[in-house]
């Protein structure tokens, strides 16, 4: 198999790449792909926690580096997504414990078993972000409506140019349509005309996002979670379906029943 | 207190929204990132300008307005010089000059 290997990644820190990768990967699992998730922010593991993995770690990424477990034994196997895979961050060491070259080892060898390889990078440009790009083909880049995140995305966007990673897509995250509505928040056509690369998806400001996380499951196991839908789309558009834009209107009266009755999406 | 609500209403509506000074203040801040000049090499840049100018028309060096611009990942560099007089108007009135 030669999979595709994709980094998920920001600059600013807390913009959600890591309930991207959750999310993504989970729904590209559900769609049938076999998915490695890679933590690669070495010293704050999160991901496994978001995914609710956390009980179930013995080996991780610097012990697999370290050829200290075989990297198949550092794999932890979803058991609601049989194809979704962990790869857990090490949460003693600092991210000098990782070589570019090694990451890029790493990455080649999963993606000879797996249909997607998706690393959450660390917040920053320094050797955490120098890392977890090493390895990739493709890049996401996260980002929300606001100046300081949107300036953040720009200055990757050219880190990733200089590297070699063409044509990132990007996700926008936590959007409020109400204060989109009101011409308080950047929208999406501003978003894009200031980054001027192409859009994969738009992600509203949810609640369900963090009590799904809260529960360590990813919202898009949620059916009636509108960031879940959002998250489903992306993955949808990864695999190259052409599926509309999930609507930003702030939803209805008559929207907010059908969602309580579930039967909304 | 009833007044100061009345116009705090009022007054936000008036206001325009907040994105689009987000906006523009992300275009110039952006289009500085992205050409990545030091301020030194920009002061420079801008008095080799203004030197350039002057040498065929007479400018108000100091009201020129120096910027890079930027949009589709594409980079101008914009330049507004007012321009005071013509070099054959300060040609003519430094020889009026002379012979007074
Ligand atoms: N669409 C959303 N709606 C509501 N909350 C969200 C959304 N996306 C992310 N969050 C919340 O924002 C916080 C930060 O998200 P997350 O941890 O995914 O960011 P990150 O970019 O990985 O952060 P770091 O840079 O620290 O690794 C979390 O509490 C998460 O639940
Ligand atoms: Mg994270």
């Amino acid at each position: 198999m030669n999979g595709k290997v994709m980094v998920v990644t920001s600059g600013k820190g807390g913009v959600g790449k890591t309930t991207a990768v959750a999310n993504i990967g989970c729904a590209l699992a559900v769609r049938g792909k076999k998915v490695a998730l890679v933590d690669a922010d070495i010293g704050l593991r999160n991901l496994d926690i978001v995914l609710g993995l956390e009980n179930r770690i013995v080996f991780d990424i610097i012990h697999a580096m370290e050829g200290r477990c075989r990297l198949r034994q550092a794999l932890i196997r979803d058991k609601r997504v049989q194809t979704l895979f962990l790869l857990p961050a090490a949460q003693s060491k600092d991210k000098d414990a990782i070589m570019p070259e090694q990451m890029k080892e790493l990455t080649s060898e999963l993606a000879d078993e797996f249909d997607y390889v998706i690393l959450d990078c660390p917040a920053g440009i320094e050797r955490g972000f120098k890392n977890a790009i090493a390895g990739a083909g493709s890049a996401l880049i996260i980002t929300t409506p606001e100046v300081s995140a949107v300036r953040d995305a720009d200055r990757i966007v050219g880190l990733l140019e200089a590297e070699g990673i063409e044509e990132p897509k990007l996700v926008i995250n936590r959007l409020r349509p109400d204060m989109v509505k009101r011409g308080d928040m950047l929208d999406i056509e501003d978003v894009i005309d200031i980054l001027a690369i192409d859009l994969v998806g738009v992600v509203p400001d949810d609640e369900t996002v963090i009590t799904s996380t809260n529960r360590g499951e990813p919202a898009v196991l949620d059916g009636v979670s509108r960031a879940g839908e959002a998250f489903r789309r992306i993955a949808a558009r990864i695999e190259g379906e052409d599926v509309p834009f999930l609507s930003m209107e702030a939803p209805s009266f008559w929207g907010k029943i059908k969602r309580f009755l579930g039967a909304g999406r | 207190m009833v007044f100061e609500f009345m116009s705090r209403i009022l007054g936000r509506k008036n206001r325009p929204g907040s994105k689009d000074l987000a906006k523009e203040r992300l275009k110039l801040v952006l289009a500085q990132d992205r050409v990545d000049i030091s301020p030194q090499m920009f002061e420079r840049l801008r008095r080799d300008l203004a030197t350039a100018c002057a040498k065929y028309v007479e400018i108000d060096a100091a009201n020129m307005d120096v910027r890079f611009d930027s949009g589709d990942r594409t980079l101008a560099l914009v330049a507004s010089v007012p321009v005071i007089g013509t070099k054959r108007d300060s040609y003519n009135s430094r020889r009026r000059g002379n012979m007074g």
